[in-house]
């Protein structure tokens, strides 16, 4: 086992945010699954709910509101991860050991995303209340999930670029969380500011998603929530939506990968 | 063992290293002074492999620090100026994750922690928390970590840096350990007594390039003196001046420092250089009260070589 992996879930096993975090995360999670289940069931008559319609209503909040929160957490494990080894002044002890720069990057991204991945898990008892409503099949978890992982993943590796080109934890953090805010939010602004222009400009309204035209949809392939709503698609639909999206999201993390990489060769001023 | 050859390294356009070069035989234990900003962390950190140069060659038991970083990894153990470790661990954590780090497995990896505890005397804390230990056990301990995977050639940074001076002589007495043992030592130091005390040779670093002494040296033999080159401390009654433009008139005599009534000769040549200079100041009427032959101590060929370089 690559030494790095072991050294750093153990000291994040012994922070106190490592039992901390999951508890909080569940509270939250369970209280917006909570008050979508009373504000799913409230507008309607008793009689005429639909199980179904409850269990898609709160698998969507839930794998939405999911990965808001897990976004949210993302730059906390991994834009600090490099950083602390800058600060504590230990980087230079692990650059000069036989451990590759690939093997310190290896480490910290496994347990970094690990831990994230320790929350998703820990979300899967509330999750499985979606399931006694019925409306969600197999495929929807797994599709669901595999995306999330695979946006946590690049995320990860942005965060650890970031850990490696700043020598403060609070800048690396700060320019991480930029980085979501910029994927998230500014992306879906820049899109329906755009689609609004071109519709008034055209006098249209446009119907399907590929009747927008592909550069105001660009955008919205770096968006993560995007990516997860492609993800609901049946699977013989999933190109070219979802496809592009893995690939952007893919291209994006190998990118920072290499960069990571590359700083961490290039680091002398430790 | 250790091979560096106008080597240059520059940041943003400023040069760290400029040129300098240097040469430590194997088992040596090697001095490195200059002022700060003369570019000895950085040559520290080119020789770990931490740093590329832009020119110049740098070689560790003739392997490339460069183009084979690797292979130097396995000879070296290096200290930096300003060691960290890792608080939340405990001593013995601490030391098998490097020894991890450094490939050490199974038997091997146990034996090389046993010994390191051993060697730090952290033995019977070995389940403490890293936190709780003193600046000079951590020290001892990062020592200790360095020497895991038995390198070499020890680099060490600035090692005695902030210990006190109980710790200072227990790391001088480990180093001339480790010297007998057959490891060659680079250290750097601002504590020149230090040096002295332990140190065969040390190398002056000024600007990037290699400082010279009054005597010519960018090496300092500290074990076997030069011959060629003399000091002398010259007291005289009354004034200097009148001594001072005596001494310009003879050859192979060069004024060092002058006060009241007092001069530093260098005088460069035989034993009669020395008599015509002391035949010449007599007869020129300079009242000599003393005429001695000094052999400087580090630190006062430290303050000639660099006064006025101060950054």
């Amino acid at each position: 086992m690559n030494p790095m992996i072991r050294k750093e879930l153990r000291q994040r096993m012994r922070e106190r945010r490592g039992w901390l975090l999951p508890s909080l995360y569940l509270v939250v999670l369970g209280a917006v699954v909570t008050f979508a289940y009373f504000v799913t069931t409230a507008d309607r008559g008793r009689s005429n709910i639909q199980g179904s319609t409850v269990g898609v209503a709160l698998f969507l909040t839930l794998a939405y509101s999911q990965l808001a929160l897990l976004l949210l957490l993302v730059p906390i494990f991994s834009a600090g991860s490099i950083t602390i080894e800058k600060e504590q002044r230990t980087l230079a002890g692990l650059l000069t050991s036989l451990l590759t720069s690939a093997q310190i990057w290896w480490g910290k991204f496994v347990s970094s995303l690990l831990f994230v991945l320790l929350l998703l898990v820990t979300s899967l008892p509330v999750l499985s209340m979606a399931f006694a409503f019925g409306g969600i099949g197999p495929w929807e978890i797994f599709s669901a999930t595999v995306t999330t992982v695979l946006i946590l993943g690049c995320m990860s590796a942005i965060g650890l670029y970031c850990s490696s080109a700043f020598q403060r934890s609070v800048h690396a953090t700060a320019v991480s969380y930029a980085t979501v805010i910029a994927i998230t939010v500014v992306t879906t602004i820049v899109f329906f500011v755009r689609i609004s222009i071109y519709e008034s400009a055209h006098h249209l309204t446009t119907r399907g998603w590929y009747d927008i035209p592909l550069n105001i949809r660009a955008p919205m392939y770096v968006n993560p929530f995007f990516f997860l709503t492609a993800s609901f698609a049946p699977p013989k639909q999933l190109y070219p939506a979802w496809i592009t999206c893995a690939g952007v999201f893919i291209a994006l993390g190998a990118l920072a990968v290499a960069l990571t990489l590359r700083n961490l060769r290039r680091r002398g001023d430790l | 063992m250790i091979d560096v050859e106008q080597i240059r390294k520059s940041f943003n356009g400023t040069r760290a290293l400029d040129g300098f070069t240097l040469h430590v035989g194997a088992g040596e234990l090697f001095g490195l002074v200059g002022p700060n900003g003369a570019g000895k962390t950085t040559l520290m950190k080119t020789l770990s492999t931490l740093l590329p140069i832009d020119s110049g060659t740098a070689q560790i038991g003739g392997l490339s620090v460069t183009a084979q970083a690797r292979e130097v990894k396995r000879l070296i153990g290096y200290l930096p100026d300003q060691p960290g470790v890792y608080q939340d661990m405990s001593v013995r954590e601490f030391l098998e994750f490097f020894a991890d780090a450094f490939q050490l497995t199974g038997p091997r990896n146990r034996a090389a922690v046993e010994r390191a505890l051993e060697r730090s005397g952290l033995a019977e804390r070995s389940r403490d928390a890293v936190e709780q230990l003193s600046f000079g056990m951590k020290q001892r301990l990062v020592l200790a970590k360095t020497l895991l995977h038995d390198p070499k050639v020890l680099l060490l940074d600035e090692p005695a840096t902030g210990l006190d001076p109980i710790a200072r002589i227990e790391l001088r007495a480990q180093l001339k350990e480790l010297q007998a043992e057959g490891i060659t030592i680079l250290i750097s130091s601002h504590i020149l007594s230090d040096l002295e005390d332990i140190c065969t040779q040390i190398a002056l670093i000024g600007e990037g390039r290699n400082a010279r002494d009054t005597e010519g040296h960018s090496v300092i033999q500290l074990r076997a003196p030069q011959a060629r080159v003399r000091i002398y401390e010259i007291e005289l009654l009354g004034d200097s001046v009148p001594a001072v433009n005596i001494l310009k008139s003879v050859a192979g005599a060069r004024l060092l420092e002058s006060g009241v009534g007092r001069l530093l000769v260098e005088i460069t040549g035989a034993d009669e250089q020395v008599v015509a200079l002391l035949r010449a100041l007599v007869l020129g009427g300079a009242d000599v009260l003393r005429f001695e032959h000094r052999a400087l101590d580090l630190e006062a060929r430290y303050r000639l070589a660099f006064q006025g370089r101060r950054p």
